[in-house]
């Protein structure tokens, strides 16, 4: 266990440094420069910018550098966006903001996917079953942006009786500027979520623990809570973990159609503004995060389930 | 086989019998005569044999949602690669004067009625329509001229001009009301005013049915050629997996051992990579680096990245570098299994190459498998082109894609809610349809996995 679980954390380790590599030197790689913006500043102007960032050296030691300046922390400063600014601070100033929609999103992803699978599983081959069936196979098949325009053009605004919501997300103006952004982000997790247990649920209750439980006269709902449900949920955690990283810093789209000031839609932005800083902070921030989620779950799962051995690769 | 040959058994004996053998040994020549046809057929079996495909074929027959989805995109495919040319519209042909149009029209007699209410209502000293049509023939006449049916049109819509203006001024004349007190129904698919009128002239004019964007561009050739680009990356992002995955997939765990230790540990760091993440950026980084380097001369590769645009090269990229792991993992999980197999120790004992018995025996018996994964991967392939193209780094203007579509139908979103929904109901569609169709080969594939 301790063996798996420095091994784990290696790994995660090996590649947030592959990703930051691999971010840095494309980020290099790509013609133009931060300064090219509406007026273009004079030669001299742009050396003395390069110079002072660090750009005029060859890519492998300005790599160097950075990863020099990651190990203390220090993720560089803004070079336009918000020129001069440390991008770490940043980044901590709208992580927040992403985290609370993601959360909201999928509590209630989870809250409502793994009744419904249950459902499903239980009412099998009946109405119910395939109607759940159509809902979540749209569910996943309906990218966020679909999802979220169509929210927009009928509760937003659109239909001029059922304007309930806003369009623009205002975190100051309550609850419903959580609504439709969180509904939106989370309606394809629910939906696989409650596929995923569907067919978890059908698997376990084939067992013969199952029948047993039948025989001694347990209640449905005792047999489907208790003893199912238990074994069910290792597939669910599983698709949960990297879900809950990516869920939690961004819907890119769902962000940038809200215009929900979260790290999600700044990384969008940074990218179309070739902020070089602030593209490599957030890469890295968001890969350690999604990394370091899949290594918890993996514990996690181990310690959810201790049948399940890891170390003989999961084949 | 006489009768009194054969002795009388005790009815316990434990003898086994062995009477009935005997006669085995008084076979006559009749008995070695060749078999008359009628025999011969007697024999051959009944049912003929049913091969993997057929009976595949006959269970995914039976699954109604799967073929209703394998019909839809039947329809979608015809739709993207045939239909372009049924219609008399570019993608990106401005049809000046039909701009902004909605999928629907009123007719021509019924725009008249409402202009002609407006100009009643606002007692603007607009001439008469057909006055000064006749003013202008008598003029026309007059120089010894006939007025052909185009000077008539731009009357029209001089005087049409005027009463807009008119009209705009002025809250209570407007339009929607009017056309609803006086009952006018809209009729379906859009035609701007001039077509109408060449269409009234008995000209044949084909319809914009989805209506048209702000620069008269036509929706329904658009949402062709976008859904030609999602179906194209689709399959084609997937048969990348499939390659990479397969070749991958099936030497790590062909050759095992410390090959496959050291495969899967690259395996399982891309796996750990935040996809959405990176492909955003590879997507980004490489669209000005392929940009510049088509732009730095000629030649047979630059034409290619060209022709295909750069954008479209660097999502197969992305897709190429970091989809193929989930592929490379089931194929090797089932060469796993079936390195175990009788057949491929025969093989190895034949002398059969590693390469050779990866193509010819272990590929070949995982094609169930290896199916049914590329076909999944075709949606969530359309599903990151459209999310890239959402987020204005997939498909390059002007070539549309239902992505882009969606971006930039959401300035208008209220108003001409139409050019959002449309393409944004053509994309679920179409990767729903895939979806149920990859999951009913996978139940019609591989019956064990059904229970």
């Amino acid at each position: 266990m301790a063996k798996y679980f420095a091994k784990r954390i290696g790994m995660a380790i090996v590649t947030i440094f592959l990703v930051t590599c691999l971010t840095f030197l494309l980020m290099n790689a790509v013609p133009g420069s931060p300064w090219l913006s509406e007026k273009t500043p004079s030669e001299a102007t742009i050396a003395a910018l390069n110079a002072k960032y660090g750009l005029d050296k060859p890519v492998i030691v300005q790599l160097g550098m950075y990863l020099k300046n990651l190990l203390r922390g220090d993720f560089g400063v803004s070079l336009k966006m918000q020129r001069n600014r440390e991008v770490l601070s940043i980044i901590l100033e709208m992580f927040p903001v992403s985290a609370k929609v993601g959360a909201i999103a999928l509590v209630w992803a989870v809250l409502v996917g793994v009744p419904l699978g249950c459902l499903a599983a239980f009412k099998r081959g009946k109405l119910t079953d395939s109607i759940l069936r159509v809902i979540c196979t749209l569910g996943i098949s309906t990218p966020s942006f679909v999802v979220a325009s169509i929210l927009l053009v009928t509760l937003a605004g659109g239909i001029a009786s059922l304007k309930i919501f806003p369009t623009i997300f205002d975190a100051s103006a309550g609850w419903r500027s959580y609504v439709l952004p969180c509904f939106a982000l989370g309606f394809y997790p629910m939906c696989y979520t409650a596929r995923q247990t569907r067919s978890a649920m059908l698997d376990s209750l084939n067992q013969e623990y199952i029948k047993t439980a039948r025989a001694k006269g347990l209640k449905n709902g005792k047999i489907i809570f208790k003893h199912a449900l238990r074994n069910a949920l290792i597939p669910v955690i599983t698709y949960l973990g990297p879900q809950v990283a990516f869920t939690l810093c961004g819907g890119f789209v769902v962000e940038s159609v809200f215009s929900i000031p979260g790290l999600g839609r700044y990384f969008v932005q940074s990218i179309q503004n070739r902020d070089y800083p602030v593209i490599m902070g957030t890469t890295i921030f968001l890969a350690s995060f999604i990394i370091l989620m899949n290594v918890v779950v993996d514990l996690l799962y181990k310690l959810a389930d201790p049948r399940i051995n890891l170390t003989k690769g999961g084949e | 086989m006489s009768k009194e040959k054969k002795m009388k058994r005790c009815p316990v004996s434990l003898q086994p019998d062995v009477e009935s053998m005997l006669d085995w040994n008084s076979l006559t020549a009749a008995d070695f005569e060749p078999a008359t046809q009628d025999e011969k057929e007697d024999f051959i079996p009944e049912r003929a044999s049913v091969s993997y495909w057929k009976d595949a074929w006959r269970r995914l027959k039976q699954n109604v949602v799967a073929m209703v989805a394998l019909g839809v995109i039947i329809f979608l495919f015809l739709f993207a690669f045939v239909g372009p040319f049924l219609i008399p519209y570019g993608y990106d042909q401005f049809n000046s004067g039909a701009e902004n149009l909605y999928p629907f029209h009123y007719s021509l007699e019924d725009q008249i009625r409402v202009e002609e209410e407006i100009a009643a209502r606002t007692e603007s000293e607009v001439m008469d329509v057909d006055a000064m049509i006749a003013k202008a023939q008598e003029e026309a006449a007059a120089n010894g001229e006939e007025l052909s049916a185009k000077d008539i049109a731009i009357i029209r819509a001089q005087a049409r001009a005027s009463s807009n203006s008119a009209a705009a001024e002025d809250a209570e004349t407007d339009p929607a009301a009017i056309r609803k007190e006086l009952g006018i129904k809209a009729k379906l698919f859009g035609y701007s005013r001039d077509e109408l009128e060449r269409k009234a002239a008995g000209e044949h004019v084909f319809p914009h049915i989805f209506g048209t964007d702000m620069y008269g561009r036509d929706i329904l050739v658009r949402v062709m050629y976008g859904a030609r680009v999602s179906m194209a990356v689709g399959i084609f992002a997937a048969l990348l997996v499939l390659v990479i995955g397969a070749v991958y997939g099936s030497i790590s765990g062909y050759f095992g051992g410390k090959v496959d230790a050291v495969m899967q540990r690259i395996v399982e760091i891309i796996y750990s990579v935040p996809e959405m993440l990176v492909v955003l950026l590879i997507a980004t980084a490489l669209k000005p680096i392929l940009t510049e380097y088509v732009n730095s001369g000629s030649g047979p590769l630059k034409s290619f990245v060209n022709t295909l645009g750069p954008n479209l090269i660097s999502l197969f990229i992305a897709f190429g570098m970091l989809y193929w792991v989930t592929m490379s993992r089931i194929i090797r999980g089932q060469v796993l299994q079936l390195k175990q197999q009788e057949y491929v120790t025969a093989a190895k004992a034949l002398g059969a190459s590693g390469g050779r018995i990866i193509r010819r025996h272990l590929l070949p018996n995982c094609i169930g498998q290896i199916v049914v994964t590329t076909c999944l991967q075709i949606p969530s392939a359309i599903f990151l082109e459209s999310f890239l193209s959402y987020l204005g780094v997939g498909v390059s203007a002007p070539l549309p894609s239902l992505g882009s579509m969606a971006t930039d139908a959401l300035s208008g979103m209220y108003t001409y809610t139409y050019r959002l929904i449309i393409p944004a109901i053509v994309l679920s569609v179409m990767i729903l349809a895939f979806n149920l169709f990859g999951d009913g080969l996978r139940d019609a594939l591989d019956p064990k996995l059904k229970k």
